[in-house]
């Protein structure tokens, strides 16, 4: 009893649009279970670094130290190195205490206000001692121009006089452990719909019918062309699945004037990172995390010999 | 001062398997699996997998409560094969195909940073 036929299939991909924390792309011939695997893992299993231990030396700010050391935490660090990075609570370099170079990078914040103007303390103020780990930047995502935007992410404010020292640990973590590890934004799948317009039926509506026809969609998928004025379909994708269109043609007493399907092999994704990964690479991360799953289920070589042995002893007591 | 660590949900304690056996003692080719921190990720994929092989009669899976961490996948196959078999030859299956989307989103990625 080895090797059966293989049911495998060869998925597609098509890229539509992809910038740094953006991507849209195509999958297709597939499944939705391996989409939405896909999309889980991208949520809740796919590592990053983020910071998980806060040491306060001073805070005379206006916010508490575990609402600082909170804030501190979702702040999306550029986690480049978190795949191959060890769990803290795997490291054997660091005994337990999860404070190595291997399983965690150390940060440094200290700022005082000295003025009456109020003193923002950010992202920016956060020190690494490791390069590659640091604040996500988000100025060039914002589009440049507006430099007044360009000052990380806030984390405090102080007035004259008040003053925040701290010592922070980043570590690798997933987003099924917290929030905070989590490198998605969003991570949508939707199934590709194929529209089909009966132009025969479509024939037998007036001008203001038609137009009242395709008013009735909540988003807009057709378009009466004012020259030909033939309806036609101009974004399929902007179909919500909300039968609008469907229940119209039936209340003007034209049943199948368009049919919709849902292809169950094809699925648009559209993935939004927080910075902390590219959005592809956060692709690729979650086919390698979702991989390396797959092979943990294998069943162990002492499971099957156990089951040998107990198979026999069956087969015997059944009398076979 | 009790709560469990977090990083339970996640982890398999030691001294527990993560995937063990059991065949059906009425049914014959009949089995379950019982899958040690593992959730609808695995439960489903492994599913829709299992319904692809002609010779699973049945393939289900279920969580059996949200606090309980780990899904139970059943198997039921003709005597052509056995659930051993169309449990190995799912993950090989889905393995494969992960292999090829991995190879096919690159190049992909390689043709689009290309002209970007
Ligand atoms: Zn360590």
């Amino acid at each position: 009893m080895e090797a059966g036929a293989s049911y495998q299939r060869f998925p597609k991909v098509k890229v539509r649009e992809l910038k740094d924390d953006y991507l849209k792309f195509e999958l297709r011939d597939t499944d939705a279970s391996v989409a939405n695997a896909l999309r889980r893992v991208m949520i809740a299993e796919v590592p990053t670094i983020a910071i998980d231990l806060v040491e306060i030396e001073v805070n005379s700010s206006v916010l508490n130290d575990e609402f600082i050391a909170h804030r501190l935490g979702l702040i999306p660090l550029t986690s480049e190195r978190a795949m191959s990075m060890r769990f803290s609570r795997d490291c054997d370099a660091c005994d337990g205490d999860g404070q190595c170079e291997f399983c965690s990078v150390e940060f440094h914040l200290r700022a005082k206000c000295m003025t009456d103007q109020t003193l923002d303390v950010t992202s920016k103020d956060l020190i690494s001692s490791d390069h590659t780990v640091v604040p996500v930047d988000f100025s060039d995502a914002l589009g440049g121009d507006d430099s007044s935007e360009q000052k990380g992410i806030t984390i405090v404010k102080l007035r004259r006089g008040q003053e925040l020292r701290l010592r922070a640990i980043a570590r690798k973590g997933i987003g099924k452990d917290h929030a905070k590890w989590s490198p998605a934004a969003t991570v949508t799948f939707m199934y590709e719909p194929e529209i089909h317009i009966n132009e025969d039926l479509m024939e037998t509506l007036s001008l203001e019918q038609r137009q009242s026809w395709v008013e009735s969609s909540p988003t807009k998928v057709f378009e009466m062309d004012p020259n030909t004025e033939q309806v036609v379909v101009i974004d399929p994708e902007a179909y919500t699945y909300d039968d609008e269109v469907i229940k119209k043609a039936e209340a003007m007493g034209k049943p199948g004037l368009v049919e919709i399907y849902a292809k169950e092999d094809s699925f648009i994704f559209t993935v939004e990172s927080t910075g902390a990964i590219k959005s592809s690479q956060l692709v690729v991360n979650a086919i390698e995390v979702l991989k390396q799953k797959l092979d943990a289920v294998r069943l162990s070589e002492d499971t099957v010999e156990a089951d040998d042995q107990f198979g026999e002893l069956g087969a015997h007591m059944r009398g076979g | 001062m009790n709560a469990p660590d977090r990083y339970e949900r996640f982890v398999v304690p030691e001294g527990t398997k993560k995937v063990s056996y059991e065949r059906d003692t009425k049914i014959i080719n009949a089995a379950s699996f019982t899958i040690e921190r593992e959730d609808h990720t695995i439960g489903n994929i492994l599913r829709m997998q299992l319904h692809r092989d002609e010779n699973v009669l049945f393939a289900g899976y279920k969580l059996p409560h949200p606090l309980q961490y780990k899904i139970i996948v059943r198997v039921h196959t003709t005597s052509q094969s056995s659930p051993m078999q169309a449990y190995n030859q799912a993950i090989n299956d889905l393995d494969k195909e992960l292999d090829h989307l991995r190879n096919a989103f690159e190049t992909e990625m390689a043709k689009h940073s290309r002209d970007y």
